[in-house]
């Protein structure tokens, strides 16, 4: 008889449960990371088979062992080859995220969630207003406006940050600026010599811009207290509450609406969002946080 | 599907016990001064038309801690003698949450189907139970495969569901020629009818499910902080409630996932990443249950989320006693 390094010296009786299981990830390898600015750095994966998302719909990538986390890719939907999220060191699973390296193996589960309609955005101009790392999920539907792009009026990136350093997909950005349709408008909180663009916070950026608010929605994505004045300010400009899209952010954890943690009143963040419009979920408590 | 059968005592012990060889067969057991379940025993002291079991019964389902990527054991056949009615209604919820069509659970599913319930008519309250005020009598209306009365030195069974006459039909020799004594099912009719009056003068004037949600949506934040003044955040009342089933997922190496009971009452229930957290006030917290289990539940869900069990209140340290809270609403109203 071989000799086992088995303690017990008996023979592993797991069972996999079902193929179809909603629990388990499948598995993704880094190919590559990228550093955005020194909180945020992007990650493109590769995984094991080919993986179908639409833009808006999130993923939760398990670190194998430690935890997981829920982010919306920020590739284009239209590939299925290989995957990217870009993730900002904020807590625990974060952290052990942004030391991954190229070839280290991951998990992935999803695509979880309602994403971005596109076609209640067709014929219409469309404003989007981003801020700090919510550029993710925007830089994904971007993808896939511009695969479309006769299909809408005009596109207007509304983009904020920090600083000039914090600016994420800075050639994604130089490339936007090219092509036909799009227009690209950034600010930052506090400029420096470097800096070209607006200086102030994102919703300035707002009084620039020439859109007919009557022909057009609005995507709004960012941290919270972003996210809330953006939405304010939206409904000044005369947007009804029901052309305001929101990504809302929650502790999404299983990703189906039965873990309990993202609950935002008789919402799951997870399954029912996280895009809705701002009409479906003003009267929820708690939505800026 | 309405067949009744009787059967003596000793006899339905006899088929438990033939039964547990395979099955794992739990009954309600008198351990000190509570009834919880056990894995069949004939020297134990079966409880029967005792509410309540401590352990509600989605823990058969849904338990504390399980591997819902590999398992390590085989899902036996289950047997659950005794189950009262308000965690059989329980079960409506929980099959909303986790069978729908979607993404349904597929541990939770295996584990469902393994299980047969037999369902029991309550004939005496504890001070808690308040079934009645959210509309659910004290015997088993839903979810019960086979019915169990125990009158004197007989069992009446009923049947249910065709898994319950599925299991009957196994083992013939247990239930032949065994048509109830008339005396007997009246007996049964006149238990339940007394079990009902109980309820009524226990429970007069507590508010229905049709008015809570109302009451805890209008309440003031002065009586969420007076009554979460002695609450612990220990999370007893949302482990212990039939309906409360929020998990969190631990991972493993070799991506496993384990799930955990989790609870919205323990502190960084919903903080993200980022580090806001929406409950972080221990009153904010108290009051979220209410909110979940009285307004947002019923907006969302066809089946309730509080069957009046009143588990949460005899197992609450802080002594918070959620009928008092909503006797004070409704007279404030």
């Amino acid at each position: 008889m071989k000799y086992s390094w088995n303690y017990h010296n008996k023979p592993d009786k797991r069972i996999m449960l079902e193929t179809e299981n909603i629990y388990r990830p499948i598995r993704a390898t880094v190919e590559e990371v990228i550093d955005e600015s020194p909180l945020i750095k992007s990650f493109v994966l590769i995984p094991e088979t080919e993986f179908h998302f639409k833009t808006g719909e999130f993923i939760e990538l398990t670190i194998d062992g430690y935890g997981e986390a829920p982010f919306t890719p920020s590739s284009s939907p239209l590939e299925s080859h290989k995957i990217e999220v870009t993730v900002m060191k904020a807590g625990y699973v974060t952290e052990k995220i942004h030391a991954l390296m190229k070839g280290d193996l991951v998990g992935i589960r999803g695509p979880f969630g309602r994403g971005y309609p596109l076609d209640r955005f067709y014929g219409h101009e469309v404003l989007i207003l981003g801020g700090g790392c919510g550029f993710a999920p925007i830089r994904s539907l971007l993808f896939n406006l511009m695969a479309e792009k006769e299909k809408f009026i005009k596109v207007i990136l509304c983009y904020g940050a920090k600083s000039p350093e914090d600016c994420i997909y800075k050639p994604f950005v130089d490339q936007l600026r090219k092509v036909e349709k799009f227009e690209v408008y950034r600010s930052v909180d506090k400029a420096d010599a470097t800096w070209s663009e607006k200086e102030g916070v994102v919703t300035k950026l707002l009084d620039d811009i020439r859109i007919d608010v009557q022909q057009s929605v609005a995507i709004v994505c960012g941290p919270p207290v972003m996210m809330k004045y953006g939405t304010f300010r939206l409904l000044e400009m005369g947007y009804p509450a029901s052309d305001i899209y929101l990504s809302m952010e929650k502790n999404m954890s299983c990703g189906m609406g039965k873990c309990g943690h993202c609950m935002m009143g008789k919402y799951y963040v997870c399954k029912d969002g996280p895009v809705f419009t701002y009409e479906e979920i003003k009267e929820q408590p708690d939505i800026w946080v | 599907m309405s067949e009744v059968f009787q059967i003596s005592l000793s006899d339905w012990h006899f088929f438990l016990e033939k039964l547990a060889v395979e099955w794992d067969v739990f009954v309600p057991v008198k351990i000190n001064q509570f009834i919880d379940y056990k894995l069949y025993n004939s020297n134990y002291p079966i409880q029967y038309n005792q509410p309540l079991p401590v352990t509600p019964l989605k823990t058969f389902f849904l338990p504390f801690q399980e591997n819902v990527v590999f398992s390590r054991s085989f899902h036996n056949k289950k047997l659950i003698v005794g189950v009262p009615s308000c965690d059989l209604q329980a079960l409506n919820l929980l099959d909303e949450i986790y069978l729908e069509e979607t993404s349904p659970d597929p541990i939770y599913r295996k584990n469902r189907e393994n299980t047969v319930l037999i369902g029991t008519d309550c004939h005496t309250i504890r001070t808690s139970c308040h079934c009645m005020s959210y509309g659910i009598e004290p015997f088993p209306t839903a979810n019960a495969d086979l019915n169990l009365v125990s009158l004197n030195d007989s069992i009446l069974l009923t049947v249910y569901t065709s898994k319950g006459e599925a299991l009957i039909k196994q083992y013939p020799e247990y239930f032949k020629n065994v048509l109830p004594d008339k005396e007997k099912l009246e007996l049964a009719e006149n238990r339940r009818s007394a079990t009902l009056r109980m309820l009524e003068e226990q429970n007069p004037d507590l508010p229905d499910y049709s008015t809570t949600g109302d009451l805890v949506l209008h309440a003031g934040e002065e009586i969420w902080q007076k009554y979460a003044r002695t609450c612990v955040s220990c999370g007893a009342c949302a482990t212990i409630c039939p309906t409360c089933t929020c998990f969190l997922l631990i991972d493993r190496p070799d991506f496993e996932k384990v799930r955990q009971v989790d609870a919205c009452q323990y502190p960084g229930f919903e903080k993200i990443a980022a580090g806001e957290d929406p409950l972080h006030r221990k009153s904010v917290r108290f009051k979220n249950r209410y909110l979940c289990k009285y307004v947002w539940k019923p907006e969302r869900f066809k089946s309730i989320a509080c069957t009046g069990c009143g588990r949460c209140i005899d197992g609450c340290i802080g002594k918070i006693n959620k009928n008092e809270i909503f006797l004070e609403l409704s007279q404030q109203a």
